[in-house]
């Protein structure tokens, strides 16, 4: 059985390269996609745990991708972390209304995005425990 | 003149005088010659003509008296009416003087505090006229919008620029503003009622006016004008925001861009180097892979900041410019033997065709070689594995301009997208999966070629078929003969 499964959105190859390594080490399960479009069909087609999505993203964004999850009735509960390397991050209120659970800025620490993925899969008891 | 009438009086009196006592004396001669004795009668009537003398003479010296005092005011009066005015004196009337040089000394002050009021008047009227011509001046020169009206909403007064932005006519002043305006800014004068209504000495709010076709934001602020404790009008003026509000938005967006793409490569070395850190790189191969990621983006940081730097000086005219006669052929196959190996690694074919031309242009050697390199590697970038991309340079000499122009047989840019390449930061979203970028290159390219060399850049594209940037530089020859 594998663990989790981690949807990573982003047009930085060299961003989801690295994510993906930490969350591998960590016996998670990667996906990937390199803009919010893609992420959309990959996340109907192959229903992660939980996605990190970047921002800004060519095609369709980071908010525009999880807009239209929201008004998905198969894929509105999904746990999304928004990662932004906006000056101005969204505000609570615009989280809250997405549905975000967490929104990191970049740069991050991978260490940092690998506990906030452990703690809302907790919450959500969504933990599956990794194949050994 | 009064001493010659005194006389002429006591003349008249005495003569008077002598006249009754002759008068008596006859008829008492005339009676004792009669009666031939003492008559009793006649005594009497001697005694009455001798009263009614003293009482002639006493009334004729009261009148002198009387006509003299007159006389002696009307005098002294006359006097005072022509010129400096001196004291009364009445002989023998004291009471009188006195009286009559208090009301002259009255009248006086009040003649002089009169004129003295009137002077100021008259200060007060040219200062107040000159005061509503500088008031005038002063808002008719203003490039603001300037309004005035009374406190029934009648126009007072309106400079050229809010005549234009509310469409005042020339005969509109004195009537309603609301009869002029009509409803097309019926938020401005609800505004205007609100604030006269409020009495509030300066209210203020962003309005959007049509000037021309464009919505314009106006800063708007009303004060009201008050005569005692009543608004006796109200003051607007409307200062156009709208440049403002666009070089903010431009500053935020520029803050905005240039964060985001800082932050980028800044996100990868920081992820990168914390794996190294932690040990998360279990072999050699894979350290050496993160090394390599945290060294080319680095670099991507450098060039960003390079550009950004180049630009920002480049547009506020910091940037030192080393000019010399250059040869662009040379130039051209310098910067392409840069770009081959790339173009090699994706297999695309990079040719030249430029004439051996020397000393073509009057141009700084180092900005003229990043715009070729960076139009040779945007069309490496944006060109598929087997395409071509090929740099021609030709001297027009009659347009006294040298053309380059680099074409690819890349993906080709959408024709609504074509107006915009050049903007700071702008990228063909449909063109963000062929590769990365900052979207600066060309504005560079522009700034370096424009502004710099007085050129010209240009492009020309077709989706899935390719495109064609170039720019055009005045020649040498030009660019050097004494103006």
């Amino acid at each position: 059985m594998a663990g989790n499964k981690v949807l990573i959105a982003d047009d930085e190859i060299h961003i989801i390269h690295v994510v993906a390594i930490k969350l591998r080490n960590n016996g998670y399960d990667v996906l990937s996609a390199n803009n919010g479009a893609e992420a959309y069909d990959m996340v109907c087609a192959e229903h992660p745990d939980i996605i990190v999505t970047d921002y800004q993203m060519p095609l369709m964004t980071g908010v525009e991708m999880i807009e239209k999850l929201r008004a998905n009735e198969a894929t509105r509960q999904v746990p999304v972390i928004l990662l932004t390397a906006r000056s101005f991050a969204i505000s609570q209120e615009q989280q809250e209304s997405l549905g975000v659970s967490a929104c990191l800025s970049k740069p991050f620490s991978p260490k940092e995005l690998l506990k906030s993925i452990q703690d809302i899969l907790y919450q959500r008891e969504l933990v599956v425990a990794p194949q050994p | 003149m009064l001493k010659t009438r005194k006389g002429l009086v006591g003349v008249a009196v005495t003569v008077t005088v002598a006249s009754l006592c002759v008068a008596a004396l006859t008829e008492l001669q005339v009676s004792g010659i009669a009666a031939g004795g003492r008559n009793p009668v006649s005594g009497l009537r001697l005694a009455l003509y001798a009263v009614g003398a003293v009482g002639v003479i006493v009334l004729g010296v009261a009148h002198l008296r009387l006509a003299g005092v007159v006389m002696s005011i009307a005098r002294q009066l006359g006097a005072q009416g022509s010129g400096p005015s001196g004291e009364v004196k009445l002989a023998g009337t004291d009471a009188l003087s006195a009286a009559i040089n208090a009301y002259a000394a009255g009248r006086e002050t009040l003649v002089r505090r009169l004129s003295a009021e009137l002077d100021d008047l008259r200060i007060h009227a040219r200062l107040s006229e000159r005061q509503k011509r500088h008031t005038k001046a002063i808002i008719y020169s203003l490039r603001d919008a300037v309004v005035v009206v009374d406190e029934q909403d009648r126009l007072i007064m309106a400079n050229e620029p809010a005549a234009g932005l509310l469409g005042f006519s020339d005969d509109a002043r004195g009537k309603p503003i609301a009869d002029i305006c009509g409803e097309k800014h019926r938020e401005f004068l609800e505004f205007l009622h609100q604030s006269a209504q409020s009495g509030v000495e300066g209210t203020r709010r962003e309005m959007v006016f049509a000037l021309g076709e464009q919505p314009h934001v106006f800063d708007t602020i009303v004060s009201c004008v008050y005569e005692g404790p009543k608004v006796s009008g109200v003051v607007a003026v409307l200062h156009d925001i709208t440049r403002e509000k666009e070089i903010s938005q431009m500053k935020n967006d520029f803050v905005s861009h240039v964060s985001h793409e800082l932050k980028t490569p800044l996100a990868s070395i920081t992820a990168y180097s914390e794996m190294l850190v932690d040990g998360e790189a279990n072999d050699e191969e894979t350290r050496k892979e993160f090394y390599g990621i945290i060294q080319t983006q680095a670099q991507r940081l450098n060039r960003l900041i390079e550009d950004i730097l180049n630009i920002s000086r480049i547009e506020s005219g910091l940037i030192k410019v080393a000019k010399e006669p250059v040869s662009l052929a040379i130039l051209i196959e310098q910067q392409m033997s840069m770009i081959q190996k790339y173009a090699q690694e994706k297999n695309i074919t990079v040719t030249r065709q430029t004439p051996i031309i020397f000393d073509q242009v009057y141009a700084d050697k180092d900005m003229i070689s990043q715009v070729i390199v960076n139009l040779l590697s945007n069309a490496v970038k944006y060109t598929l594995p087997g395409g071509s991309v090929r740099i021609a340079a030709e001297v027009d000499e009659a347009a006294g301009r040298v053309r380059v122009t680099v074409t690819d047989t890349g993906v080709g840019i959408p024709e609504e997208e074509l107006e915009h390449l050049f903007h700071k930061f702008y990228r063909v979203a449909a063109n963000n999966k062929h590769a990365k970028g900052t979207g600066l290159g060309l504005n560079l390219v522009k700034q370096i070629v424009e502004k710099v060399h007085n050129g010209r850049v240009f492009v020309t594209s077709k989706v899935g078929v390719g495109s064609t940037f170039g720019f055009e530089l005045p020649l040498a020859a030009l660019e050097m003969a004494p103006v």
